[in-house]
């Protein structure tokens, strides 16, 4: 069979074809010695991690630092984070098809491989924190239609599998525009729905009160999407650096501007909570008592960082003259990345700061056995990346649009840019 | 040209760049899909009050058919009310042989009684091979202060013996007739059984610990280390080994009030302030004192329905 997308005729070494896809692994034979140094420092993670949850296994639930007081604990935040980084890949991808924002068709392949990636992960991290994970395969023979975590269980492993379907189906161009267009909309109602669950396992408890709330489900949907972002321009950065492939910085621009707006939305949300919950009006003792340990108490050290790492995020970005630089976009990235982690564990800990019988409970931080499973399954999905991006052909052949030279300027266009928008900016101060 | 039989003036060339902006039908498409997806997203939601709807019903009808004025008409929506809840059909294993009858168990608790002296407590852990090492109890006695039934300003972890100067509220699974943690299980290893009695099966718990999270009493309780019991004081009645890595909760003790015995916290109770018995009996203790006193039952805002109350 031959496929029309792959433009190189004469065959490689080291390249297999296979399912329609040119899986390129003499790239790994050349590739440099820095590579393989960085693949064996995951390996190496990920090999303690097998050896932490060989002990969880072996040794119990005591080895871990949750308990009755919290007892979801390390898990549980890498599955909201981990997820809701799934959701920023998908949203780009789907602008593309659905919304015609041809600016981030480069982005494609890696923003799908990102977001079936982080599902995977999200995944793993369900099944290395059971105690009896052969037990998972009652979820299949007997689900509780009334459990949020069947629903949220499985649209992430639908969504997984959908995710690496619509990768193939990129790579290889089955199909055409047409297929890839109504992958599209199977995708994102299913990114949505996977979010929408993953709230829903939170908010659909009268027993937590600060849980109980429908915002939960847009403030899911926001941080994931602006995280999401965040995370595809940090590895759209990583992949310019590693690779020859270079992305046209109005199409950055524009994703700065997205990730700003989906920002500022996210923290609206935060706050028009934290009102509701102090107002003289709707004030509730089981409410107010748990909010203050999140913004003057024992929380404040986790929640306050998310405000203004936010906060800062979003002004960086907002600067219109400052917005298309790499370090300001880089920056507000990691910031909003870390102040999401942060904010993922202060969700999960509003409603555990104390027990549904108004008792505090210890502050819950997560055991090295289960940092190590975290790291372990964290290494997996970057060693995953890693290889895909040597492995897989991940930049569109459409990059080429001004002839097949690799000579496109784009630094050109970055200094016109900058030259642009400083004259704007005299305009404006004269 | 195409684009000159576009109804409403477009910019030349405006097609001929790649598109930043959304052309109305596409963004209206868009609109539609996510439309569609917020209305899957309810699914859930809706699922989840459905069961809640349907009882509802069933204990309008039950109450228009009882006797009118009749003293049991208020038990009985409470008893109708009580339904089985994801029962498998059969008893859970460890009283198979003991299957459900025909009562509807509740208990009811004189707080102006209880003297806050946790011999409930004691009497549990030894009755129900709750491990003496696992850092948890079925029962929690919370110690309330005067005038207030608010629970952040009660204390679970008050010194051994109790205070004449506050009030004690003693908390264990109270075996809702809508329990939250049944409809949160998501493998169906926990139920209510047609007595009311709401059962865990330790040999399908996955150990996922949503029903501790759902729970709106704290009642559940996970085995984070394997239960510790001396020997000599094992109950033979009673799991033990298949509650490690688990989650445990008061059973109502099913070994032995489905074979005529009372729950070992009622008969440890030095004052007599529990009482437990079926409210299909109008004569049993539980029937009159909720008929007599004036009774409350914890967070009943919340809907869960709760099989014991307090009498003040």
């Amino acid at each position: 069979m031959n496929d029309a997308s792959t433009t190189t005729s004469e065959k490689r070494p080291g390249v297999i074809h296979f399912i329609g896809i040119d899986f390129d692994f003499g790239a790994l034979k050349k590739a440099s010695p820095r590579y393989w140094m960085w693949v064996g420092i995951l390996g190496m993670f990920v090999l303690m991690g097998l050896v932490a949850w060989a002990t969880f296994l072996a040794k119990g639930g005591v080895v871990f630092n949750q308990r009755d007081g919290s007892p979801w604990g390390l898990w549980f935040t890498d599955y909201m984070y981990y997820v809701g980084l799934a959701a920023g890949g998908l949203v780009v991808y789907a602008s593309v098809h659905l919304f015609g924002a041809e600016q981030y068709k480069p982005l494609t392949r890696i923003a799908v491989l990102q977001a079936g990636v982080f599902t995977m992960m999200a995944l793993l991290g369900v099944m290395t924190d059971f105690e009896k994970p052969i037990r998972l395969l009652n979820m299949l023979i007997s689900p509780n239609p009334t459990a949020p975590f069947v629903y949220t269980g499985s649209a992430a492993g639908l969504y997984m599998v959908l995710c690496f379907i619509d990768l193939w189906i990129i790579i290889t161009g089955t199909g055409g525009e047409k297929l890839a267009f109504t992958m599209t909309l199977i995708a994102l109602p299913a990114a949505v729905y996977l979010h929408t669950t993953t709230a829903f396992v939170l908010a659909l408890n009268k027993s937590r009160e600060l849980w109980h709330s429908a915002v939960m489900v847009p403030i899911f949907l926001t941080s994931a999407t602006a995280s999401g972002i965040a995370v595809l321009f940090i590895f759209a950065y990583i992949f310019q650096a590693v690779t020859k492939v270079r992305f046209k910085p109005s199409m950055f621009r524009s994703l700065a501007t997205l990730m700003a707006t989906v920002i500022i939305i996210d923290l609206f949300l935060l706050i028009v909570e934290i009102g509701v919950v102090f107002w003289p009006t709707s004030a509730q003792p089981g409410h107010t008592v748990r909010m203050i340990e999140f913004i003057a108490g024992r929380y404040a050290v986790f929640f306050l960082p998310v405000l203004i790492l936010g906060f800062t995020a979003f002004t960086l970005l907002a600067r219109r003259k400052t917005r298309h630089l790499p370090a300001v976009q880089l920056t507000a990235s990691v910031l909003y990345v870390i102040a999401i982690f942060l904010k993922r564990y202060v969700l999960m800990a509003m409603g555990f700061s104390y027990t549904p019988l108004g008792q505090p409970t210890q502050i819950y931080s997560p055991s090295a056995v289960e940092i190590f499973i975290a790291l372990g399954i964290l290494a997996f999905g970057l060693l995953f990346i890693t290889a895909s991006i040597k492995v897989l052909p991940l930049q569109m052949p459409e990059d080429d649009e001004h002839g097949h030279g690799h000579a496109v300027d784009y630094d050109a266009e970055f200094n016109a840019e900058t030259a642009r928008l400083a004259a704007a900016e005299v305009e404006v101060a004269s | 040209m195409k684009r000159n039989d576009e109804p409403i003036g477009r910019e030349q060339g405006a097609e001929d760049q790649p598109s930043t902006t959304l052309s109305r039908r596409r963004f209206l498409q868009g609109l539609g899909y996510a439309a569609g997806v917020t209305a899957a997203g309810v699914v859930p939601a809706v699922l989840t009050a459905l069961p809640q709807a349907t009882s509802a019903a069933e204990a309008q009808t039950a109450e228009s058919a009882a006797a009118p004025g009749g003293e049991e008409n208020a038990l009985a929506k409470i008893i109708e009310e009580d339904q089985p809840v994801n029962y498998p059909g059969k008893p859970v294993w460890y009283a198979k042989d003991k299957p459900a009858g025909k009562e509807k168990w509740a208990m009811v608790i004189d707080v102006k009684a209880c003297v806050g002296c946790r011999k409930c407590v004691y009497a549990c852990v030894r009755e129900n091979n709750i491990g003496r090492t696992s850092g948890f109890t079925y029962i929690q006695v919370l110690e309330m202060e005067p005038g207030s039934v608010d629970l952040e300003t009660a204390n679970a972890n008050y010194e051994e013996g109790g205070r004449p100067d506050k009030w004690y509220l003693p908390v264990q699974c109270m075996h809702c007739a809508k329990p939250t943690c049944v409809y949160g299980c998501p493998v169906k290893a926990t139920w209510k059984e047609p007595d009311g009695i709401v059962v865990i099966d330790y040999d399908k718990c996955i150990a996922c610990r949503n029903c501790m999270i759902t729970c709106p009493y704290f009642a559940r309780h996970f085995n984070w280390v394997e239960p510790e019991v001396p020997k000599a004081e094992v109950n033979p009645d009673v799991p033990l080994e298949e509650k490690t890595g688990v989650v445990e909760k008061c059973t109502f003790c099913i070994q032995r009030t489905r074979t005529g015995g009372t729950t070992a916290c009622t008969e440890a109770c030095p004052v007599g302030a529990r009482k437990f018995g079926d409210l299909n009996d109008p004569n049993s203790d539980v029937s009159i004192l909720l008929k007599t006193r004036r009774a409350f039952r914890l967070k009943e805002e919340l809907g869960t329905g709760p099989m014991i109350w307090y009498v003040g």
